[in-house]
């Protein structure tokens, strides 16, 4: 093959030259060197190395101390998920996005906060001025009025008049956006509730004395924009500026937004005008760090070597080990408003059967589930006692006396006439897996002991929302959360109607009339009883078995101070400091 | 030119094959805790989903004719701005991965070659073996685990910068390059302390098959001809085996690093998940996940032109590695 040697000579230089170009365009061809050192020197010599070091030792002991200082005063806090939209409003918006919302923006008014068990958690019924400094009620209930702050300034310095809290309440009510539905929820509809008085004072009326308008002007969506600069980027398709405030803000918020990449990191600067916060002064931390750490074993690992200063959504076995480790301050809070459902849908057969759902509540093997999937890290709502087989109050969600017991299940399945069981499917969605995946497995051996076959569907989360839309799925777990804990509001939004989030698509026409009278009802006793009576009906209904309520544990730096569990289940910044 | 009709065949079929999949992505976007039905029809407006499939089709490639590749759901920014800003990331990364892949494994498969079956012949082999077998994110997370956990050598895995650095003015979006242009070399050195463990655990991966190839390809080179003609007329050693040898042995192994590379933008999804690495990767999968069809539609329309881009590179390679090919 004499071709092959033939091109030597010139194939020879040719490699040398190319190695030569990419060493230069990497940045690591000797001409450069010589020219970062500014002397002539030879690059195999070990000295400019040496020199190298020493200066970038040197210049890593000058910044530090500065470096230090202002590490201290920034929160870096890690999440899995991302914050995609400023505006809380926009449909889609994500959990983190509402948290970053929240110190953006001031709402007229705000949650208090109460301990519960030695932990501090969002208080539903001490709603606190934000930018109202006070508010009344009118005795029949059926007038809000709201005092405006005087001294509260947008962050652009223009002050907050009642115009914008007019602007941005018609805004939450009539633009097609999330705050809709939610305001919805508090009797709150029209933009003909909301009338300015004067500049610094502001009226809502209700149709009827709604006990949840209040609260529901302290949620995440009514935030109060800068409607001056709000409606220079509206346009005539778009009058509510939805476009434009996606990407920016134009609000009176604790925090300022300093860079906002979508799914990576957002970085919130102190407003030093802020003095809104419960101690009347601006928040603690100087800037504040969201970032998006997908991997969360990667998660556990910043926050252990002190890198990440909060995270609250890791691995249950992560937060065991680091909570025995004992360097870092864990505080798990149960999620008082959210409940993880074993769900039946009651309009499939043979789940239509009150007996079948009974067996399966009696055929669970909880102890087991709650260990498996959670490690223990929550509060139970199964193995209670219950007196006279009356429900102990009646909040939701109440503990249910229910255990496993086997031949009290195998009765209730005869009684349904499916003596020898049946076969079904038993669904969770990808993101839950690694609670689902156990639970799963254990309620799929348990009920096989009763003969009922189970197989196990593991679906992709969008696959699973529509398959519960559709009400397709006979056997499922899942989650609920309200934002506005009260008993009539569970009841009427996950009990009620053929929508979504009436999981069980349970049709009760007497739990639907006693939760929809509970929503006015303004006696607190009359209200209990209400409640005791939707407690004992879903008892025996068992239209679906609540579990738990899951914990959020927050796991942070021992030096950060102040962190309270919010109703919107992320991290409000502005209750962190570090002492 | 000649590979547009391909583009057009991978867009029209990724487009059916979203509509396809199973899982409505409005009522996955109208989680929160009081979508109603109104709003997941506004959702699905939004997305242009109220429309026939054919209907939306005709309007997604007449968008795609204007560059324009629509919204994701899941960032709310523009497609084509997400991947403009995550592409130079993910390439950054194969990139270096590549570099440190060739680096090694041509070396290593050449010192299996010269002498098969001796103990490095087998030492190559069996960390060969171990490379490909490991996945790259447990590779990852073991590194992670050595080099940031146990002995606090590497920065914190999280991205392609340290947070508290502050990025250098973006003009290649390779920062590598953008550093040394704006002369920051500390910032240099923090983005290549963050790249140096992602791309080291995607190398491993593909380690094997360029030194498999390469040893493979050396021996045939070795034994052939020239090669013992050239030893004797007693050309120096390094002669024969780097100048003659590995020159002609070169060329399979540039087709693999080709078909390497362009799986490896596409695959190293688990890597840019472990390291959190702002990369079109893992930006596609969650999109997959959530059902969001453009991001997924723009990903693969752009993997299918990097592709075509690759094919054509490594042609060009051919030509500089072996001017016969040129010839022919």
């Amino acid at each position: 093959m004499p071709r092959a040697i033939h091109p030597r000579i010139r194939l020879g230089r040719r490699p040398k030259a190319l190695a030569q170009y990419l060493l230069g365009f990497t940045g690591f061809s000797p001409a450069f060197w010589l020219k970062f050192k500014g002397k002539r020197m030879r690059f195999t010599s070990f000295k400019p190395m040496l020199q190298a070091t020493a200066v970038l030792a040197l210049l890593l002991v000058a910044t530090g101390p500065l470096r230090a200082q202002t590490r201290a005063e920034t929160l870096r806090y890690v999440t899995g998920a991302s914050v995609n939209t400023l505006d809380p409003n926009i449909p889609g918006a994500t959990r983190e996005s509402f948290a970053v919302s929240l110190s953006t923006y001031d709402r007229l008014v705000s949650f208090g906060r109460k301990q519960l068990n030695g932990k501090w958690v969002f208080d539903l019924d001490k709603i606190t001025g934000e930018l109202a400094e006070s508010y009344d009620v009118s005795p029949d209930g059926l007038k809000i009025t709201f005092h405006l702050r005087k001294d509260a300034k947008f962050q652009d310095g223009s002050p907050v008049t009642a115009e914008d809290v007019k602007w941005s309440l018609d805004r939450a009510v009539t633009a097609p956006i999330l705050g809709k539905n939610q305001l919805l929820t508090g009797s709150l509809t029209s933009a003909d509730q909301f009338k300015v008085i004067d500049p610094l004072t502001f009226e809502v009326t209700l149709p009827k004395p709604d006990k949840l308008a209040l609260p529901n002007l302290a949620v995440v969506y009514p935030i109060i924009i800068n409607s001056k600069v709000a409606k220079q980027h509206a346009t005539a398709d778009d009058p509510w500026a939805t476009a434009w405030l996606k990407e920016h803000t134009a609000g009176s918020g604790a925090y300022v937004v300093e860079s906002f990449k979508p799914g990576e990191q957002v970085i919130l600067k102190r407003n030093e005008g802020w003095n809104r916060g419960t101690a009347d002064k601006a928040a603690f931390f100087k800037r504040i760090i969201v970032q998006s750490v997908p991997e969360p074993a990667t998660r556990a690992n910043l926050v252990e070597r002190g890198d990440a200063d909060l995270v609250i959504d890791l691995q249950a076995s992560d937060v065991q080990s680091l909570e025995a480790k004992a360097k870092l301050k864990v505080i798990s809070t149960p999620q008082y408003n959210a409940v993880t459902f074993v769900s039946m849908n009651n309009q499939i057969p043979p789940f239509d059967n009150v007996n079948v759902r009974r067996a399966i509540a009696f055929a669970l093997p909880y102890d087991d589930m709650f260990k498996a999937a959670l490690f223990g890290r929550g509060a139970p709502l199964f193995g209670a006692t219950w007196n006279d087989g009356k429900p102990p109050n009646g909040g939701y969600p109440v503990p249910q006396p229910v255990k496993i017991d086997l031949d009290k299940a195998r009765e209730y399945l005869k009684a349904a006439g499916l003596p020898e069981g049946f076969a079904t499917t038993f669904s969770f969605n990808v993101g839950q897996a690694s609670t689902a995946e156990p639970m799963a497995a254990l309620v799929k051996e348990s009920l096989g002991k009763i003969g009922i076959k189970v197989d196990i569907q593991k679906l992709p989360d969008a696959q699973m929302s529509t398959q519960i839309n559709e009400k397709k799925l006979p056997f499922f777990i899942e989650g609920i959360v309200a934002w506005l804990p009260s008993t009539d509001y569970f009841y009427r939004n996950f009990y009620i109607g053929n929508q979504r989030w009436n999981y069980s698509s349970i049709n009760h026409p007497e739990l639907t009339a006693v939760a929809q009278e509970a929503r006015f009802e303004p006696d607190k006793v009359k209200y209990e009883e209400a409640g005791l009576k939707l407690n004992a009906i879903h008892f025996s209904e068992m239209p679906q078995i609540p579990l738990w309520q899951p914990n959020q544990d927050a796991v942070m730096a021992p030096s950060v101070e102040g962190y309270t569990y919010q109703f919107h289940r992320q991290v409000d910044y502005r209750d962190l400091s570090r002492k | 030119m000649s590979s547009l009709p391909a583009l057009f065949g991978v867009l029209v079929f990724t487009f059916l094959l979203m509509r396809v999949l199973p899982g409505d992505p409005a009522v996955f976007f109208a989680s929160g805790p009081n979508a109603g039905k109104e709003e997941v029809e506004l959702i699905r407006k939004q997305m242009g989903l109220d429309k026939s499939v054919p209907e939306q089709l005709t309007l997604y490639l007449y968008d795609v004719g204007r560059g324009n590749l629509g919204r994701s759901m899941m960032t709310g920014q523009l497609v084509t701005k997400d991947l403009r800003e995550r592409l130079p990331a993910s390439l950054e990364l194969t990139f270096t991965a590549l570099l440190i892949a060739l680096v090694s494994a041509v070396p290593l498969g050449v010192l299996a070659a010269l002498k098969p079956g001796s103990i490095i012949d087998h030492g190559v082999r069996l960390f060969c073996a171990l490379g490909v077998c490991v996945p790259t994110f447990v590779s990852g997370l073991l590194l992670i685990y050595v080099f940031y956990y146990l002995l606090g050598l590497a920065p914190d895995p999280t991205g392609r910068i340290d947070v508290f650095t502050s990025m250098p003015p973006s003009r290649t979006g390779f920062l590598m390059i953008d550093f040394l242009i704006a002369g920051d070399i500390d910032g240099w050195w923090a983005a290549f302390r963050q790249l140096i463990l992602p791309a080291l655990s995607m190398a491993l991966f593909v380690i094997a098959p360029l030194a498999r190839i390469t040893r493979a390809s050396m021996l045939v080179s070795l034994g052939s001809d020239f090669v013992r003609t050239a030893r004797s007329v007693g050309l120096s050693w390094r002669h024969v085996v780097v100048t003659y040898a590995l020159r002609n042995a070169i060329l399979p192994v540039i087709t693999i690093a080709g078909i390497v590379f362009s799986t490896m933008l596409g695959a190293n999804v688990l890597v840019e998940k472990v390291f959190s690495w702002p990369g079109v990767a893992s930006y596609a999968l969650d999109a997959l996940l959530s059902s969001d069809y453009a991001p997924v539609q723009g990903f693969v329309l752009l993997m299918a032109s990097l592709f075509v881009l690759v094919n054509l590179t490594v042609d060009v390679c051919y030509g500089i590695a072996d001017p016969r090919v040129s010839i022919e």
